[in-house]
């Protein structure tokens, strides 16, 4: 009977400093596989390792294999890192059967991952799980598991919407960009002063469609610089707001000590520009934009706490969609934990079948040989000795099957006892699966 | 038949639900699962409606040998037509389902007036009985629902324009369309209505003044309604041409013009004297 078994750490648990040691790079992940899948308790295995996770993901062969595999794990990941199995173990947790389930469910459904919703953690996992079975080490019941996660992290996203809403600053920015101007191809963005911030939400806009960058600082040379990033124009800034004609998206964040762009300067512009939309971010601290633009007409302005008000809003929304989202997570984990038995507790029920059959097979061979039956007499007893074998099997193997669909945690002992006490050979490559 | 007109009146009340409920649905949490169920079912019982009522109309044709333009209920029958044709014309074109929330409740209402069109049966008067009069009302109403669309347009601008000023991402801002969709849209309905207004004018003065030979009268109040409602929309594409008048100052003129619409049709016809005034 197969058990599944789970270590790892995550950011949740664990610090930066712990997770970088217990990190595998592409070739220590193929290599470590390979050394698990010599060792004698562990059936399959898939490593995940990412910047906010290291797990393993482990099919031991029986009940009591599984606290001997967990250990295990253990054991190796401390070997292999060289660290010592006590700070594993206070860093990590470990999971059995249904709980590994859940949470790997969880983790492709991204309500594990830093951000809820975030979009790279199903790639990540897939990629891992990927080169696992590259190196042979998964086998049929991590191949059903994996998949299975797969589609509960594609079912979350489309039922749910713990993806949408932007949940940083400069993607907010593009989402409120193109709720004014509808696309942004074509459009151009005009950044004052420099600043990572505004480097990246610039970033942003060119990747979603803007055609034109303009930079203007006061430090010719600077401008020149950032310019070159984006293929932009640079512009040595002297208090001449001229350069905004043309700007339909516009990111401030000098750290000039009073407003650069005012109320009556940029009304006048707005008139001069026939009102064409503009969208204005100050991400100044303190402000380069006066308030007060945002009175004039068709020009909308954000600074910097009213980007990060809309992700907060966001991140709400996320959280409250991720209850959903765990509903989901919870159902799709049990239904495929008790699919799982179902079809693991199958080839014991076939092997017990089969060993019962082939003894009334040959004793009836026996009895044939010995005394001479008619053919009628021969189908009557033959019949009876099937009947036998049939009714005796009835209970035993109908307590097993309900065990199993109840959840109940015994029928992983009935299984093993089973295969124990009548020497079956359960073919173990689950190939029903 | 009166059956199947009240068929189309339930089936345009559902529509107009399900309109309303799809910008309910805009609210983040909760029922976003059932958004595209109910986006599809508001659409195809519009879409039903207007098959039905396109149906009822041509039976009428059919069963009587003229138009149905004799009684108010019946040009309000039509003008519903028209609204939802327009509807399903911009959806097929662009995909901007949020609209039918503002028009479809419109056309509603139209149809819900228009309720007595079965038992009004008098027929058209010997004069009216041809395709002149089809082309001219025809292309008027369309006007309309032109209008109506961009008045339509007018309101989902404002109310986004409002979100994004106040910073508020919440109730169905997600749903509406972006301030430049509107806008733009909102103004190529404007110039549409504008041009099939015209040409329905047109065709009415034409067919006046040289087929039935009636002198023309410059103090009927329809005509004079019509032309004020023609020149609010002339200035408003004027302004926006040439002084860059768009977004929130033409979203007040589309509203402004939707009401001189209102005037022209149903004002003038309730309560001043003219020569279009039905029975």
């Amino acid at each position: 009977m197969n058990q599944l078994v789970s270590v790892g750490t995550s950011h949740h648990v664990a610090p930066i400093e712990f997770r970088e040691k217990l990190a595998f790079s592409e070739e220590q992940l193929i290599e470590s596989l390979q050394r698990l899948r010599e060792s004698d308790q562990v059936q399959e295995a898939v490593i995940l390792s990412t910047c906010n996770r290291v797990e393993l993901y482990a099919v031991a062969h029986s009940v009591r294999n599984a606290d001997a595999a967990a250990k295990m794990l253990l054991e190796f990941l401390a070997q292999y890192h060289q660290m010592s199995v006590e700070s594993l173990k206070k860093w990590c947790y470990l999971h059995h059967n249904l709980e590994t389930i859940q949470h790997l469910f969880r983790v492709t459904a991204s309500l594990d991952s830093m951000v809820v919703g975030e979009s790279q953690i199903l790639g990540q996992v897939k990629a891992s799980y990927n080169r696992s079975r590259e190196t042979g080490a998964v086998g049929t019941v991590l191949n059903r598991l994996f998949t299975k996660a797969f589609s509960v992290g594609k079912r979350v996203r489309s039922e749910t919407t713990i993806t949408a809403g932007a949940v940083s600053i400069s993607y907010a920015a593009v989402e409120l960009a193109k709720k004014i101007f509808n696309t942004l191809e074509g459009k151009t963005v005009a950044i004052l002063g420099a600043g990572e911030m505004s480097e990246l939400t610039a970033k942003h806009l060119v990747a979603n469609g803007v055609s034109k960058v303009v930079v203007a600082n006061r430090t010719y040379a600077r401008a020149v610089k950032v310019a070159e990033k984006f293929n932009g124009t640079p512009l040595a800034y002297d208090s001449n707001l001229d350069f905004l004609m043309a700007a339909d998206i516009v990111i401030s964040s000098t750290d000039a000590p009073h407003y650069l762009i005012n109320r009556q300067p940029l009304a006048d512009i707005m008139r001069r520009r026939r009102h064409r939309y503009m969208f204005l971010i100050d991400i100044a601290v303190p402000r380069d934009i006066d308030p007060d633009v945002s009175k004039v007409d068709h020009a909308f302005l954000y600074n910097i706490d009213d980007l990060e008000a809309v992700v907060a809003s966001n991140l709400q929304d996320r959280q409250q969609e991720a209850v959903q989202a765990e509903r989901i997570v919870a159902e799709e984990a049990k239904r495929f934990y008790n699919q799982l038995q179902v079809f693991q507790v199958n080839p014991t029920i076939k092997a017990i079948h089969q060993q019962f059959q082939q003894v009334a097979d040959t004793e009836l061979q026996a009895c044939f040989y010995k005394a001479a039956l008619s053919h009628q007499q021969e189908a009557a007893v033959t019949s009876m000795t099937q009947a036998i074998v049939k009714k005796l099997l009835h209970h035993p193997m109908q307590n097993l099957r309900c065990a199993v669909n109840d959840g109940d945690a015994d029928h992983a002992q009935y299984v093993q006892a089973l295969q124990e006490l009548f020497e079956l050979d359960v073919n173990d490559d689950n190939s029903e699966l | 038949m009166s059956f199947l007109f009240l068929l189309t009146v339930l089936i345009y009340l559902a529509a107009s639900i399900f309109q309303a409920l799809f910008l309910a649905t805009g609210a983040r949490s909760g029922a976003s699962t059932l958004r595209p169920k109910i986006a599809s079912i508001a659409l195809w019982s519009t879409i039903a409606g207007f098959a039905l009522l396109t149906f009822f109309i041509g039976v009428w044709v059919l069963q009587h040998g003229h138009f149905p333009m004799t009684y108010r209920t019946h040009s309000i029958a039509f003008f519903a037509w028209a609204i939802t044709l327009i509807y399903l014309i911009i959806v097929r074109l662009t995909d901007l389902r949020a609209l039918g929330s503002f028009v479809v409740p419109v056309a509603f209402i139209a149809i819900l007036i228009s309720y007595n069109f079965v038992t009004d049966v008098a027929a058209l008067p010997e004069p009216l009985q041809n395709y002149w009069l089809l082309a001219h009302t025809t292309l008027i109403f369309l006007a309309y629902a032109a209008f109506i669309a961009a008045f339509g347009f007018g309101l989902m601008y404002l109310i986004a324009e409002r979100k994004i000023r106040q910073k508020t991402d919440t109730l169905f801002d997600n749903l509406l369309p972006s301030l430049g969709i509107s806008d733009e849209l909102g103004y190529r309905c404007t110039i549409l209505g504008v041009i099939l207004l015209t040409m329905g004018v047109i065709v009415g003065s034409l067919w006046t003044q040289y087929i039935r030979d009636v002198p023309w009268r410059w103090i009927d109040a329809k005509v004079i309604s019509t032309l004020v409602t023609w020149f609010i929309y002339v200035v408003q594409i004027g302004f926006r041409q040439f002084w860059g008048w768009h977004g929130h100052r033409a979203a007040y003129a589309a509203i402004l013009g939707f009401a001189a619409v209102l005037c022209t049709y149903v004002g003038v016809d309730l309560f001043l004297d003219s020569m279009h005034t039905y029975r």
